[in-house]
């Protein structure tokens, strides 16, 4: 065994609601960092470093507002760095600490953050701001009709219809019934999502994500000082980063560099992740998966990225044939997902830590069974920036 | 602890000041990297992962990364963003260099002035109820800053009158023509218009690789990262003594200890310091161990730190000759690196083999980071 693997010894994750009236932002990343040491059972002194994880300013209406939240993760006079890749903002900033172990600098890391998104007015008007402002921001774009047309070519290549996408939010709701700290817990039913509003066709409200408050927090520690120290701990052994083109209109018309109706770069971030956690068959060897998938669609391509099933687009049948589900083939988030729960800022954090409490058996009533290796993943910018983990027992 | 793979600093590209508006942001970011890739004798190609940071208020951009991805070399590469510092960056890109996984990385800044109003966008970072409102931008808080030093230091507004004078001398050396600040009069009370300089649009890159790629291409102009330690101050300004820099004092512990620094006022052969004012030149050189406060006077009437001192500080004329504002903690660090790889230019300074940067930012130096650099490898 290794002695230089970097373990995951805490997680904390906040309640998540629309809004979070009862805590300001300062208060809402305690809560969850104040979880997280608790469950490491460690005290201030132990953290060395911190990596804080926070998305777009904007969201907070604060500049460079991870400044306020010093105190909150007990930073002062600590090594203290931000993280923003826009929504993989979370795994960039669990990866961030991971380095900062595994580079042999440090022994124990905190990570945290929080988003109050339901409080941003609307977070559409603040991710209009990432694009161009000459060309692209007066269409305007947003990142639901940024991800429809996504949808749309996905639908021509591989024969996804809106009844399929309905049945995502139907398996992640089932799912999230099942977790109390998940933000939309209700019950849907397929007809209950295609009656639904449009949102920016073939996008409907209920295959949209919720705008949600919320903190978590990790505690990540080098194997020498979780066994000098006697402590349970689940390992990253799978860390990976790539990008696609800002320019969407690249993923378009002939021959793209990427296609935007899958996820190329997601891809090859699974490839550099599954390469150092020496994954060659995922389908086989993959038990669980928390995949960054805010809207409906963008759940069948990333389970195509992250080659849990052999081909593009098979996803969709796979899917239909319930392989997906608690109790399936490959649970794909069983914790509701992003598109039950997502405070941008933490979404792709609450990715990884999900994924750790699988491979823990510490899950509760959203437990898969049996599960020992599982993988997460996050999305940023204009479904431009990936990050991966693999996540071991 | 130590790396397990010790980083050094292989290319290098400072842009300090850039006039020119016939290139957009996106083609300022692509020069500058193309720069520092030229400069370290690697292409794009050789790039194992990236780093940047930039600062969305003063982009315009709610996730300034996305833009600068293409530039940089983003496109199917593995790239962060860090938006708290531009040293920052410097820090990640080592970490992932020290971890063994990566063998190089590209560390990205930049600093715009398009905005309509840079003390607007600094505003933006202040706490809503209570700060925003003064008005509070990073003049200000440096300023606050300046006026407790005052209050328990006697001499202070002498020592930082000389520091500034010292600053000009060794800018009008290192750069021909610096922009002076225009206005007239103190800018915010005590800091006067020869203490600070005017925001100007900067970028700077820098090339990181691990020892066994350096060893592989044959890189002889190489500055080895031999430590840094990084902290920060609690973001309310009430909660501190601004008179006292500990989150330095912490980071530079950090860094010495790594690079088994006994005695830091006799180590270096040159050091950077952020100079937003020449006040936090002088809280620097007590949190750096480079002079007590009672000698500040002294150390810098007698031209200890000037060009020819005991220890020459900011020879490339601070952040007092050229303030692209978030990227001057990397510039810092650049120009050590710069400085202990002969490449310095008109102020290089002869046989630099060991070099300290200071990178601080935010309102009254909120992040303080310490980089050690020389030109042997760790023993």
């Amino acid at each position: 065994m290794s002695s230089d693997r970097v373990g995951i010894i805490g997680i904390g994750q906040s309640e998540f609601r629309s809004h979070r009236d009862d805590a300001s932002y300062p208060e809402l990343v305690r809560e969850g960092v104040v979880r997280a040491m608790q469950d490491a059972g460690l005290d201030f002194d132990a953290i060395q470093a911190v990596v804080y994880s926070l998305s777009p300013d904007a969201m907070v209406g604060i500049g460079n507002a991870e400044r306020l939240g010093v105190d909150a993760v007990g930073a002062r006079n600590k090594p203290f760095l931000r993280i923003n890749n826009g929504g993989a903002t979370g795994i960039s900033a669990v990866a961030a600490a991971y380095y900062h172990v595994a580079s042999g600098m440090f022994d124990v890391v905190l990570t945290a953050g929080a988003d109050k998104i339901g409080e941003c007015g609307d977070s559409q008007t603040v991710l209009n701001k990432i694009w161009d402002p000459s060309y692209e921001r007066p269409l305007p774009l947003g990142t639901i009709n940024m991800l429809a047309m996504s949808a749309v070519r996905y639908m021509d290549r591989y024969g996804m219809t809106q009844e399929d996408m309905a049945r995502v939010t139907v398996k992640n709701r089932r799912h999230a019934a099942l977790n109390p700290k998940a933000h939309l817990r209700r019950i849907v039913t397929i007809d209950d999502v295609l009656e639904s509003r449009i949102i920016s066709w073939p996008i409907k409200l209920l295959d949209c994500c919720p705008q949600s408050s919320g903190g978590a927090a990790m505690v990540l520690a080098s194997e020498q000082f979780i066994r000098d120290n006697h402590l349970d701990a689940v390992w990253i052994t799978g860390v990976g980063h790539s990008a696609e083109t800002y320019w969407m209109g690249d993923r378009m018309g002939n021959n793209p560099t990427a296609e935007h109706a899958d996820a190329y770069a997601l891809g090859r971030s699974f490839e550099k992740s599954y390469r150092m956690a020496g994954i060659t068959d995922p389908e086989r060897q993959v038990h669980v998966a928390e995949l960054y998938a805010p809207f409906s669609n963008t759940e069948f391509h990333s389970i195509d990225a992250a080659r849990l099933v052999a081909h593009r687009g098979e996803s969709v049948a796979r899917l239909r044939d319930g392989e997906f589900e608690i109790g399936g083939r490959i649970p794909v988030n069983p914790s509701g997902g992003t598109l039950c729960t997502n405070a941008i800022a933490v979404t792709a954090m609450a990715r990884v830590a999900e994924v750790a409490l699988q491979v823990w058996g510490r899950a509760g009533d959203h437990q898969v069974n049996g599960a020992r290796l599982g993988i997460a993943s996050g999305n940023g910018g204009d479904h431009q920036i990936f990050g991966t983990m693999v996540i071991e027992a | 602890m130590g790396m397990r793979v010790q980083p050094g600093v292989i290319g290098c590209t400072i842009r300090p000041a850039i006039a020119s508006r016939d290139r957009s942001l996106e083609e300022m970011i692509y020069d500058t990297v193309q720069l520092a890739l030229a400069d370290a004798a690697i292409s794009i190609d050789d790039i194992d992962g990236i780093v940047v940071a930039a600062n969305d208020q003063f982009d315009g951009r709610s996730i300034s990364v996305m833009m600068a991805s293409g530039p940089v070399g983003g496109v199917d590469r593995d790239i962060m963003s860090t938006p708290s510092a531009s040293e920052h960056a410097f820090i990640l890109g080592a970490l992932r260099v020290a971890t063994g996984q990566f063998r190089t990385q590209l560390v990205v800044s930049w600093s715009p002035t398009e905005v309509s109003s840079m003390s607007e966008a600094q505003r933006l970072g202040a706490d809503p109820y209570f700060h925003r409102a003064l008005p509070l931008d990073e003049l200000s808080a440096h300023a606050l800053q300046a006026s407790a030093i005052e209050h328990v230091q006697p001499n202070a507004r002498a020592a930082a009158t000389a520091v500034a004078e010292k600053n000009r001398a060794h800018g009008r050396l290192a750069w021909p023509d610096p922009p002076l600040q225009p206005a007239a009069g103190p800018l915010r009370w005590p800091i006067m218009p020869t203490m600070t300089s005017a925001p100007v649009t900067g970028s700077v890159a820098m090339v990181l690789a691990a020892s066994d790629f350096v060893a592989e291409r044959g890189v002889r102009d190489v500055a080895w990262l031999r430590g840094m330690g990084w902290a920060t101050e609690p973001s309310f300004l009430g909660d501190r003594d601004l008179a006292t820099a500990p989150a330095l004092a912490a980071a530079a512990r950090q860094a010495y200890e790594a690079a088994g620094i006994a005695d830091a006022a006799t180590a270096f052969d040159l050091v950077e310091v952020t100079d937003a004012t020449p006040y936090a030149e002088l809280l620097a050189y007590e949190a750096l161990s480079l002079c007590p406060r009672p000698e500040w006077a002294a150390r810098t009437a007698d031209g200890s730190f000037a060009r020819g001192g005991r220890v020459p500080v900011n020879l490339s004329g601070g952040v007092l000759t050229w303030n692209p504002v978030f990227c001057t903690g990397l510039i810092r660090i650049a120009e050590v690196a710069n400085q202990i790889r002969g490449r310095a230019g008109a102020h290089q300074v002869a046989n630099a083999r060991s070099g300290l940067a200071h990178a601080g930012s935010g309102f009254a130096m909120q992040y303080q980071s310490a980089i050690v650099l020389a030109k042997e490898a760790r023993p």
